[in-house]
């Protein structure tokens, strides 16, 4: 019997008297491409770093790529990559000196560290760039490097949580384009947060949330099909009962 | 604990700071500000009475004071490190948290120690203090465990605040109170008995103590010495860092550090 990357049971998590999760059953296969679709503060967030072990549950069990999230948590962060909604980049340091320190900070040896940051930095076309420090780049080499940073000490699953968050058209295309050679080239399982539907598309299968709840799952054509609609913006809406757009921020 | 990272995170510390030159200049030149203008004033209005220049006198509480900027405000960029959200990429790294309070102390530490030294070699040979072997050992001494306390309990503030804002705020009131009641402008044991008590519980206190041993040996007798056992300062200043380590360590991991102000910034 293989492990599933990620299994949750009746996974939860209040702050003080919010619910951001309600009762999360979900299974995350080896090697899948997974979506959490849903507005802001539908629980997205929450449940990534309950998987990464930033949060602590308030009830349920998790086990990520094997390991218990409350009992073992170094072994869980030492096996997952996380690129946070917001840059976690040093913007004073260089784009070297960043990788650098995330190394370390994995206890990366320096002759395994080095040359993976010169592969990873011509993948991510941030060669001639390496000296500058990230406050001078644009957003989306920013965002190149922060998943350059969560890749660095090639774990077997990466959240990538809203990871197209303020990004321009062209940004937002090349990351996706990162995204898929990455996958391509190994057996990587990618949980990704979106607000966006046409960003779970390509999705192996995704789970819809809403207000701290699991609404739906499955492959984007499953959902659509059960809920008779074309597109995965009317399943949210007939899951949920209001559409994706309107809940935004709330 | 895991050496590497720890290593990565005391050599960030380095690495910013010697790139911040508005920094680096403050921290050498701070102490020489207060030479001239408070070391000159009061050495006029004491002039005669005692048998110590008050530069003189001033000396080790200078050295002190070195060591707690720069000690506590490395602290302060663990507070720019959260703001910033560098702080989250140090907290999902397979670490515990009692390593990154210890990464970070250490490298406020050997900052602190490092701009101490630096003053040192200008600053004692102005006022003419020649300290002996043994005397500049120990004063290595009392730098470094001052440093270690004031980096410990740099970085519980830093925990325990939010905002730079805030920050700068609670500095205030304790970077001056602490200053003035560590001895380093005038002795502890002139002091009535309730700012007294006051001063025997900041750290700097003896730290200032220390480096009163180290430096004013010769002076000893005139009572502008050290005032306290040595082995009463270092056991302080060894309880004051670990104390501090361990509230830091629990404090970094207190939850809600990452996510609660992602909810709070969305309503």
């Amino acid at each position: 019997m293989t492990a599933a990357a990620i299994d949750a049971r009746g996974l939860g998590k209040d702050f003080g008297a919010i619910r951001a999760l309600d009762q999360l059953d979900l299974e995350v296969r080896e090697g899948e491409f997974f979506g959490l679709l849903g507005p802001n503060g539908a629980g997205k967030t929450t449940t990534v770093h309950l998987f990464a072990t930033l949060l602590a549950p308030s009830r349920g069990t998790a086990r990520v790529a094997g390991y218990d999230v409350v009992r073992e948590g170094l072994s869980v962060r030492r096996s997952i990559g996380l690129v946070f909604q917001d840059t976690t980049l040093d913007r004073d340091l260089t784009i070297t000196e960043n990788l650098r320190f995330a190394a370390r900070l994995w206890s990366l040896p320096e002759r395994v560290a080095r040359p993976r940051i010169d592969v990873l930095l011509r993948q991510f076309e941030l060669l001639e760039r390496r000296d500058d420090p990230v406050r001078t780049l644009s957003g989306g080499m920013r965002r190149a490097v922060d998943i350059a940073r969560g890749i660095l000490h090639q774990p077997r699953i990466l959240f990538l949580d809203e990871p197209t968050a303020g990004l321009d058209p062209r940004a937002r295309r090349s990351l996706w384009e990162r995204i898929r050679a990455l996958r391509a080239g190994s057996g990587l399982t990618v949980l990704l947060t979106t607000h966006y539907v046409e960003e779970a598309e390509p999705c192996d299968r995704v789970a819809v949330l809403d207000r701290g709840r699991l609404a739906a799952l499955g492959t984007p054509a499953e959902l659509k099909q059960a809920a008779g609609v074309r597109s995965l913006e009317e399943v949210f809406l007939a899951h949920t009962g209001h559409p994706l757009a309107e809940t935004d921020g709330g | 604990m895991s050496a590497r990272a720890v290593y990565g995170i005391v050599a960030r510390e380095f690495v910013r700071f010697l790139r911040q030159r508005g920094r680096v200049l403050a921290s050498i030149g701070r102490p020489f500000v207060w030479l001239v203008f408070a070391g000159a004033g009061f050495a006029a209005v004491f002039a005669g009475r005692n048998q110590i220049d008050y530069r003189v006198y001033m000396a080790p509480g200078l050295l002190g004071m070195v060591v707690m900027f720069g000690s506590l405000l490395a602290a302060l960029s663990t507070v720019t490190d959260r703001e910033a959200g560098v702080l989250r990429m140090v907290l999902v790294a397979p670490i515990r948290r009692s390593t990154i309070a210890f990464g970070k102390t250490l490298g406020a530490t050997l900052l602190g120690t490092a701009q101490a030294l630096v003053v040192a070699g200008l600053l004692l040979p102005v006022v003419h203090l020649r300290p002996t072997l043994a005397g500049a050992l120990l004063g290595l001494v009392a730098v470094v465990l001052s440093g270690l306390a004031m980096g410990a309990l740099g970085l519980v503030l830093a925990a325990s605040i939010r905002s730079i804002e805030n920050f700068a705020g609670v500095m205030n009131f304790v970077i001056f109170p602490m200053l003035f009641l560590s001895g380093a402008l005038y002795p502890v044991r002139h002091l009535g008995l309730v700012l007294r008590a006051v001063a025997y519980a900041n750290p700097l206190a003896y730290g200032v103590d220390l480096l009163k041993h180290a430096l004013l040996g010769a002076w000893a007798e005139a009572g502008y010495g050290g005032e306290l056992p040595v082995p009463l300062d270092c056991g302080a200043l060894v309880l004051f860092a670990i104390v501090g380590l361990a509230l830091a360590a629990s404090l970094l991991g207190r939850e809600g550090g990452v996510t609660r102000t992602a909810l709070r910034g969305r309503s």
